[in-house]
């Protein structure tokens, strides 16, 4: 039993390992004997591969335990790799410097105003002692003065540095501000629709969707308009650091998609947001008559998910050497399956980051078993399909109910049943429940 | 009168005439999760009988329920339909036994016509494709005709009370031929009209050789409707009887072994200062033609350690006073509140949970709890990020919450990580009053505290109320049950269509008092008790 429950609750975790051994054994052996799958080029590449995906898929599991969905990530993308490589390649004042600056630095005001008068809250409450029942509020000067004033300082800081660039180029640090700053804002705009408009959101991210791509054709200049990126002839060479092997071990793309899920990971389970997050999704009416700001959470979990396609962006436009406005197209829909695959529930209120790991890994995986099958892509298409149905079926259902759909009988299990019900009604009499009428059974 | 006549009907069947039983089960056990939810039971129903299943909440009765209706299909234990034993693998089956279950929350489609819900699933059709909608409203109109009900088939189920769709539950029960009904609290939401129509139907069914199964906490009902009763506790059967031999007492004291309203009021001290004060308080809310007023002109005081009880019918604004102090209406709000003597103006439960407000709401499913949290992750709830230190949440504080929450008011539960979604009504009740009492309010809020609460955790609760208000707590709290409302009030407001009729003290309150208050202009029958 105990066994059973173990098994049920790391499934995750064996979908893997069968995933994993499956590749293994599976895999086509070198010339010179060696295990393909095995080698550690080929599962480096898994985790590069894997990383773009990974990043929007760690944004995108907030959003669907909150209940809703995001399926504008794909087109974000696309915006923030246009921006991404039009600063890389191209001085001077570009549409990618009008769209990302002012947000750059918007986005940094507010963050300074967020982050000071959170420090001051906090500082406050621990001055307050450790009765939480009391409320502390800040005091215009805690609340809003100062936090205005290092808000204003830390947008000048960053104008400063950014600023300069603009008639060379950026470098490596200027676009990972911008891009993701850029996917934020169109996040958060997202956010505000859906809360602000009361909308359903998969209705305000498909327009966003639409609109976004829209928004990345305009800025990429002529239609459809593909930049490419060389480092070292027409981007500054820094950039190609996001290409390299941290300590020669771990693709840099792998480094950020490790670092957001643990990021974030921590923050779902050890802050009061994360926390909210999951009560919103178990029940939104609840959690906002217990007093939390629902639609505060629900915006910052869509801000998340854009800022994290804006990192993607960048990944990507290093990994493809271009920026162009289909770079994320159908991106969304992968995520969504690797969300769901982990475990996640898209009717809210259940789901973990872990599990979008396992997710995404599974799904990297088998990808790259298929290559190395030269399985034809048309074909991987459809196998991919039919593994997520039989993942999800896998994790959504445990193994008694799928056999009860098939309506296979569990006749070993009945009759053991039976024949001990027959000794149990021998053993009692019927006195103990005077209604009971016995008879019935020896028929 | 027609109980009468079908009483002394069971005493001449009582006699071990097995030809009559239509379902027996013998020696159910049903475990969920190593906790037993039946252990053991036996239960018979004959045909053309009433047979009252009573309990506590936990108490198992929903559990058997759900075996002999195919929802649960594992369980140890044999059931018979006609003498025959049967295994369901699902509802269907159960369907075409003959069994047919009217849950407590309805499973009907709210944007379907009447005769569309009676018939969902087995559509009269026109060379098998096209849904014939005379036929089928021809159809429903005869079955509710024979019922005695007057419903229009084409009418949308969305649109029709609350009663009026149990009927239309009990009719699709009835297309299906079904022999055996099972009816689970279907009272909880009813006025008392619509109360009397159930019970003659009811009765009607029953003479025609329909076997009921009668789940409810409403002893009075019971008593009223039922040949037989079989009660249980704890998950095992503890006593099977003719309706006759029995009395209210002996019911009671087999569902607890305690007596409910015995615990007389204590003398409190209510003269404590004014804590709440509203006037003029009017609410209004956007429909389809604009803006409806649901409230209007509703004003009283509350003190520290008073229990102010709202008393009136469904939908005469009782609820909406509530929203509107808590800042959850969801409309537009007039008039003035203050907090010692403060004016204050509440936007949103954040506002009103910050100034001491706590408002217990009425559906705890949907509005008080997450059902598949904790029973930590409920209690602590509000009070996350207040407990939290610079963005990292501190556990143990939460967990000393719920701990105090399961002490304090004696939840009953495994350990404090259970899912709040497996604990009983009662102590689902007491883990969201818990949550609020946690945030440590001076105006407590009640909407309906012991709606679909058995009698033991009613008890529980009444005997919280009179604590908290001796501790100093200004209360306001609403009930539709007449009784409870004036054991526990000190004062009672009563509402009428969105005003407030009048405030009645402790002496002048009756429930003929508070009654002729909430029907001005309508005369109410009250159900015979």
């Amino acid at each position: 039993m105990t066994a059973l429950k173990l098994l049920s609750r790391t499934k995750l975790y064996w979908g893997l390992i069968a995933i994993f051994l499956i590749g293994m054994l599976g895999s086509p052996i070198s010339s010179k004997g060696n295990n393909i799958f095995l080698s550690y080029g080929n599962l480096l590449d898994v985790l590069r591969q894997v990383s773009t995906t990974g990043l929007i898929a760690t944004g995108m599991t907030a959003v669907i335990i909150t209940g809703g969905i995001d399926l504008s990530v794909g087109s974000l993308m696309a915006i923030c790799s246009v921006v991404c490589a039009m600063l890389l390649t191209v001085p001077g004042v570009t549409p990618g410097v009008m769209l990302g600056v002012p947000t750059v630095a918007v986005v940094t005001l507010c963050l300074g105003i967020v982050v000071t008068r959170f420090i001051f809250l906090n500082l406050a409450r621990s001055r307050a002692g450790a009765d939480a029942a009391r409320d502390v509020r800040l005091d215009r000067m805690r609340g809003l003065v100062t936090p205005g004033i290092v808000g204003v300082i830390l947008c000048c800081l960053v104008l400063w540095f950014l600023l300069p660039q603009i008639e060379t180029k950026f470098g490596v640090l200027g676009v990972l501000l911008v891009a993701p700053c850029v996917g934020l804002l169109f996040g958060a705009l997202n956010g505000f629709i859906i809360v602000g408009g009361r909308l359903q959101p998969f209705i305000v991210t498909l327009a966003m969707m639409v609109t976004a791509l829209g928004i990345a054709r305009l800025t990429a200049g002529q239609n459809n308009a593909v930049l490419p990126v060389y480092t070292g002839s027409n981007a500054t060479a820094d950039f190609e650091i996001l290409r390299s092997l941290v300590f020669g071990i771990i693709p840099m793309p792998g480094l950020f998609f490790l670092g957001a899920i643990m990021i974030y990971g921590a923050v779902l389970r050890f802050t009061p947001f994360g926390r909210y997050v999951y009560a919103i999704g178990g029940n939104e009416e609840a959690a906002r008559l217990s007093g939390i700001a629902a639609g505060r959470v629900k915006i910052v979990t869509y801000a998340v998910s854009g800022l994290l396609a804006g990192i993607a962006a960048v990944l990507y436009v290093a990994q493809y050497r271009q920026g162009k406005p289909d770079a994320g197209a159908g991106l969304e829909l992968d995520a969504i399956a690797a969300v769901v695959i982990g475990g996640t529930s898209l009717m809210g209120g259940r789901g973990s980051l872990t599990g979008t790991f396992c997710g995404v890994l599974i799904f990297g995986l088998l990808s790259n078993i298929l290559q190395l099958h030269n399985i034809n892509s048309n074909l991987q298409l459809v196998l991919k399909g039919m593994i997520i149905i039989g993942t999800v079926l896998v994790q959504e259902r445990n193994a008694a109910d799928l056999l009860s759909y098939l309506r296979l009988p569990l006749s070993p299990v009945r009759g053991g049943q039976a024949a001990h019900n027959e000794t149990a009604a021998a053993k009692r009499p019927s006195q103990e429940t005077p209604s009971l009428n016995l008879g019935g059974n020896k028929k | 009168m027609d109980h009468e006549s079908s009483r002394s009907q069971e005493h001449s069947a009582a006699g071990p005439d097995r030809s009559d039983i239509v379902l027996s089960a013998a020696h159910i056990s049903k475990n969920f999760g190593g906790i037993a939810a039946l252990a053991d039971v036996g239960f018979d129903l004959r045909r053309g009988e009433v047979h009252a299943l009573m309990g506590e909440n936990g108490a198992g009765k929903s559990t058997l329920m759900k075996i002999l209706s195919g929802v649960y299909t594992s369980y140890e234990g044999t059931v018979h339909v006609d003498g025959r034993p049967v295994s369901f693998a699902g509802v269907r089956d159960a369907e075409d036994a003959g069994i047919a279950i009217i849950h407590q929350e309805l499973n009907l489609v709210p944007e379907l016509s009447v005769a569309d819900n009676i018939f969902l699933g087995r559509e009269k059709l026109i060379a098998g494709l096209i849904i014939d909608r005379k036929a089928s409203s021809r159809a429903a109109s005869a079955l509710l005709q024979r019922l005695g009900i007057e419903l229009d088939p084409e009418a949308r189920v969305g649109g029709l009370r609350v009663g009026e769709q149990q009927l239309v539950e009990i009719a699709k029960a009835l297309s299906m031929s079904a022999r055996i009904l099972i009816m689970d609290e279907p009272t909880s939401a009813l006025s008392s009209a619509e109360c009397q129509r159930l019970f003659r139907i009811i009765r009607q069914l029953a003479e025609s050789g329909v076997a009921i199964v009668y789940i409810s906490h409403r002893i009075d009902e019971v008593m009223h409707l039922a040949s037989r009763v079989t009660v249980f506790r704890d998950g095992r059967h503890v006593l099977t009887r003719a309706m006759a031999q029995l009395d209210e007492n002996a019911i009671i004291s087999a569902m607890v072994g305690r007596d409910l309203l015995a615990s007389s009021q204590e003398e409190r001290d209510a003269g404590g200062g004014t804590v709440l004060s509203v006037s003029n308080l009017s609410l209004s809310k956007p429909d389809r033609h604009g803006w409806r007023t649901v409230l209007d002109g509703v004003g009283f005081d509350l003190a520290a350690g008073e229990i102010l009880g709202i008393g009136g019918l469904l939908g005469s604004g009782r609820t909406e006073i509530l929203e509107a102090i808590f800042g959850a209406s969801g409309g537009r709000t007039g008039g003035e509140i203050r907090l010692d003597g403060q004016p204050v103006d509440i936007r949103s439960p954040r506002d009103a949970r910050r100034l001491g407000v706590a408002l217990v709401t009425e559906d705890r499913k949907t509005q008080g709890l997450h059902l598949q949290a904790s029973i930590t992750d409920n209690v602590a709830l509000p009070l996350v990020g207040a407990l939290a230190r610079f963005g990292i949440r501190w556990r143990a504080g939460e967990q000393g919450l719920a701990r105090h929450a399961v002490k304090a008011l004696g939840i009953r539960c495994e350990d404090i990580d259970q899912p709040a979604g497996t604990l009983s009504g009662g102590n689902q009740q007491k883990v969201v009053i818990g949550k609020w009492l946690a945030t440590r309010p001076r105006v407590l809020l009640l909407d309906e505290p012991t709606r679909g609460i058995d009698v033991g955790a009613k008890r529980d609760i009444y005997d919280l109320i009179f604590k908290l208000a001796r501790d100093g707590l200004a209360i306001a709290v609403i009930s539709s049950e007449l009784p409870e409302l004036l054991h526990l009030s000190d004062r009672i407001l009563v509402m009428a269509d969105g005003r407030q009729t009048g405030i009645l003290s402790r002496e002048a309150a009756s429930e003929e008092a508070i009654m002729r208050l909430a029907a001005p202009r309508r005369t109410i029958s009250r159900p015979a008790a």
